[in-house]
């Protein structure tokens, strides 16, 4: 039984000391549970709960089911009773040097118990706060570090779109621009060509209006003769 | 089981089994090793505030020489302090009352800070043994004097710390005993005796931490003359 006590208890013994390491290995070869040694288990925030200082209070609760709540009382009192009748435990002067020094020791506790436990609280207190502090530090500036990225991102977007819209309104107006100026040199070759146009014209009837009758008679007779001429001197050289 | 006055002295035994090494190691097994963890527990935390308070209070007199022995003297303190508080539990042996084990502690660290002075610094060491300022007369009587006080430190410090926890146990168990014998006879005189007891034990418990403080305290003094 006692080897029973001791396996289920080497896990909250784990914390203290050399056996601690021992009693791991110790319980781990009973195979209980996939127990390894990272990541660790937390340890308890508080002990185990007590009763009158000393007598955990999973007795309690062990022996309630059978024999209620007076029932380890009356196993205490029967096991003293016992042991100081049949002379098991002797009464002796140790006795009274036991319970002074039991008186010592309660007295300290319930003394000095609540203040040393607040310091032991404040300095622990402490230091969970120092670490809190770096971690909500740490969290913070990357939090913000993020948000001015996404701020950067915004930026980078807006002025992107600035300058799309710039350009598009820039290239818009040299077309403009452009259209116009074609407009103005097609004008002005148009005017060129009507006026090439016209003094040819001009010319034309100015010259054929210059022609009298007479001599276009002159000029048909000179052409009949040299026509003629001309036939003679074929005939001639296809005779020959 | 009938006990004489000085039962708790002798070294206990189990049916011929000498338990002497597990009354020295118990104060190892009440220790908490710092481990693998931040170590957030009450227990955890007052013994490293003492152990952070001692070492300040007794290395910062000291220059960086002495600093090496940080480590042995505080745990020589953990040690001499867990034996002297244990022991006054009821049926307890404390170790601390066999001269030999006090001798043990103390001869040999002693001589380690006359060695380390003697080797290191020869002339100041051995100047310590003559005070400033005395007249010529007295300096051939005064440096046997001042030797015979070096030799006689690691004796003053082993029996210092016998002498002290076994009076102090004996008188606890002479009280209780008058006491327990008084009660059927004279309660009124037993009540009184129980009373003186519990003053008794209340300075029996501030002796024993006090004693192995000024034990520790007395080698580091030596180391600080020496090193």
């Amino acid at each position: 039984m006692l080897s029973r006590l001791i396996v289920i208890s080497a896990n909250s013994l784990k914390g203290c000391g050399p056996l601690g390491a021992g009693l791991v290995h110790a319980s781990r070869s009973l195979h209980t549970s996939p127990q390894s040694l990272a990541p660790l288990p937390p340890l308890p925030e508080t002990g185990g709960k007590v009763r009158h200082g000393i007598f955990p209070e999973e007795l309690f609760q062990l022996l309630y089911p059978k024999t209620g709540v007076t029932g380890p009382y009356m196993l205490g009192t029967g096991l003293l009773v016992y042991m100081l009748s049949k002379e098991i435990y002797v009464i002796n002067h140790e006795t009274f040097a036991a319970a002074s020094i039991g008186a010592v020791i309660i007295y300290g506790v319930k003394k000095f118990g609540p203040s040393v436990a607040s310091l032991a609280d404040k300095i622990n207190e402490e230091k969970m706060a120092k670490a809190q502090e770096v971690k909500d530090l740490a969290i913070s500036s990357l939090t913000e570090a993020i948000e001015d990225e996404k701020k950067e991102q915004c930026r980078n977007n807006v002025a992107m779109l600035l300058e799309t819209n710039y350009r598009e309104r820039l290239h818009m107006v040299t077309n403009e621009v452009k259209r116009r100026l074609d407009y103005q040199i097609a004008l002005q070759n148009l005017h060129h060509r009507l006026e090439q146009e016209h003094m040819v014209n001009w010319v034309e009837k100015s010259v054929i209006g210059s022609i009298t009758p007479q001599q276009e008679k002159e000029s048909i007779a000179k052409c009949i003769t040299d026509l003629k001429a001309l036939a003679k001197a074929t005939q001639a050289r296809a005779a020959v | 089981m009938t006990l004489s006055l000085f039962d708790q002295f002798m070294s206990p035994t189990l049916l011929g089994i000498p338990l002497l090494a597990l009354a020295l190691t118990l104060p190892w097994v009440l220790m908490f090793k710092p481990g693998p963890r931040w170590a957030v527990n009450r227990l955890s935390t007052l013994q490293a505030l003492f152990i952070k308070w001692f070492t300040k209070e007794i290395f910062q007199p000291m220059s960086l020489g002495g600093h090496k022995w940080a480590v042995l003297l505080t745990a020589l303190v953990l040690f001499l302090i867990t034996l002297n508080m244990l022991g006054l539990l009821p049926y307890t042996f404390t170790p601390t009352t066999q001269l030999s084990m006090n001798m043990a502690f103390a001869v040999p660290l002693w001589l380690a800070t006359v060695i380390i002075g003697m080797r290191n610094q020869p002339n100041h060491s051995l100047a310590h043994l003559l005070p400033e300022g005395t007249p010529n007369l007295l300096i051939p009587i005064l440096i046997m004097i001042e030797t015979i006080s070096l030799f006689i430190r690691p004796v003053a410090l082993g029996v210092r710390l016998t002498a002290n926890l076994t009076a102090g146990h004996l008188l606890i168990q002479l009280i209780a005993t008058a006491a327990y014998v008084l009660f059927p006879i004279m309660p009124t005189v037993a009540l009184l005796t129980s009373i003186l007891l519990f003053l008794l034990t209340l300075l029996e418990v501030a002796v024993a931490m006090i004693q192995a403080y000024v034990f520790v305290l007395l080698l580091s003094l030596y180391l600080q003359e020496n090193v």
